[in-house]
């Protein structure tokens, strides 16, 4: 759910360029001798769209936080479950280290009855 | 829809600005464009000369391009903040976040002794046959007080059945003084001495 939250921000990061951008050509467009009046009307009804659907997220994000914001921080963690994990973790190579130490002592035991 | 609680002032300050800084932003870029496509038509009487005039509209449009690119910037600002004050405040996403973190690392954590204990009873078991056949070898060196691991389940067995015999492939270094009273729980230790149980003597 916060992904989705931050996802739509950042499209609307990209709504912002787009309407920046149709703007631009838009004015562009009518620099030129011979204007193209389909670009151009296409440029702006992007434009206006783009701008309608920046105000109506941002507009929307804003009513969400006024809804949910509490004013307190918040003070849950993850810090027990990833020190458990965390220790699993260390077993385990505390683990493949010991065996590892037996594979060279045999090795070396088989090394020696092999040599004499 | 749920009715707006009562926030500290500094948040709904907060968000009233969010607010006015939107509603400014998207009035300043649509403004300014407006007057710039009004700028760009061309008219046959102007007051100055068109040389003038075309210097005027020139700079006109110079600056609403300005400002426009100053209100973009300032709704990715907006954005940038809206998106911080998410992250701090938005209570339910962060829930799920925290408990979808512990979720993912509690299954990790299981599944890594799941592993450590699948690995233990493997070794466990081919330390049984390793032990047997050391020690009813002839290499074999140990004393009443510590059993190898073998012995210990073979003397396990023959006390819970009595009339079984209590065959033992060692002869020597037994204890003289008769069984333990206390039944053995062989206990696989394998950390330092591996296969050896101590037994409680009475």
């Amino acid at each position: 759910m916060a992904n989705e939250r931050l996802r739509a921000l950042e499209d609307v990061e990209k709504e912002i360029a787009m309407v920046l951008q149709c703007a631009g050509n838009i004015v562009l467009e009518l620099s030129k001798d011979k204007q193209n009046a389909n670009l151009l009307e296409r440029q702006l009804v992007q434009f206006q769209s783009s701008v309608n659907r920046v105000e109506n997220e941002l507009g929307g994000q804003i009513r969400y936080l006024t809804q949910v914001a509490t004013g307190q921080p918040h003070e849950g963690s993850t810090y027990s479950s990833r020190k458990d994990c965390q220790m699993a973790l260390n077993r385990a190579e505390y683990a493949k280290v010991k065996l590892g130490e037996l594979g060279r002592t045999c090795e070396v035991m088989l090394d020696q009855q092999q040599a004499s | 829809m749920a009715t707006q609680r009562a926030l500290p002032q500094s948040k709904e300050t907060l968000l009233q600005n969010y607010n006015k800084r939107l509603k400014d932003d998207i009035k300043s870029i649509l403004d300014n464009f407006t007057e710039i496509i009004k700028t760009a038509k061309i008219e046959d009487e102007t007051q100055v000369s068109r040389a003038t005039q075309a210097e005027q509209d020139h700079y006109e449009m110079h600056v609403r391009a300005a400002n426009i690119v100053r209100a973009g910037e300032s709704l990715m600002k907006l954005v940038s903040d809206l998106k911080q004050f998410l992250i701090l405040n938005d209570f339910p996403s962060v829930n799920d976040a925290i408990s979808l973190q512990n979720q993912q690392l509690r299954s990790l954590q299981e599944e890594c002794d799941k592993k450590l204990t699948s690995l233990r009873d493997e070794i466990a078991i081919d330390l049984y046959e390793l032990e047997e056949e050391y020690y009813s070898s002839s290499y074999n060196q140990w004393d009443s007080v510590d059993l190898p691991l073998c012995e210990a389940y073979r003397r396990r067995d023959s006390w819970a059945s009595p009339r079984s015999s209590c065959s033992s492939s060692q002869g020597d270094n037994e204890d003289t003084d008769g069984p333990p009273t206390q039944e053995v729980n062989p206990q696989i230790h394998l950390n330092g001495n591996a296969g050896t149980v101590p037994i409680e003597k009475s």
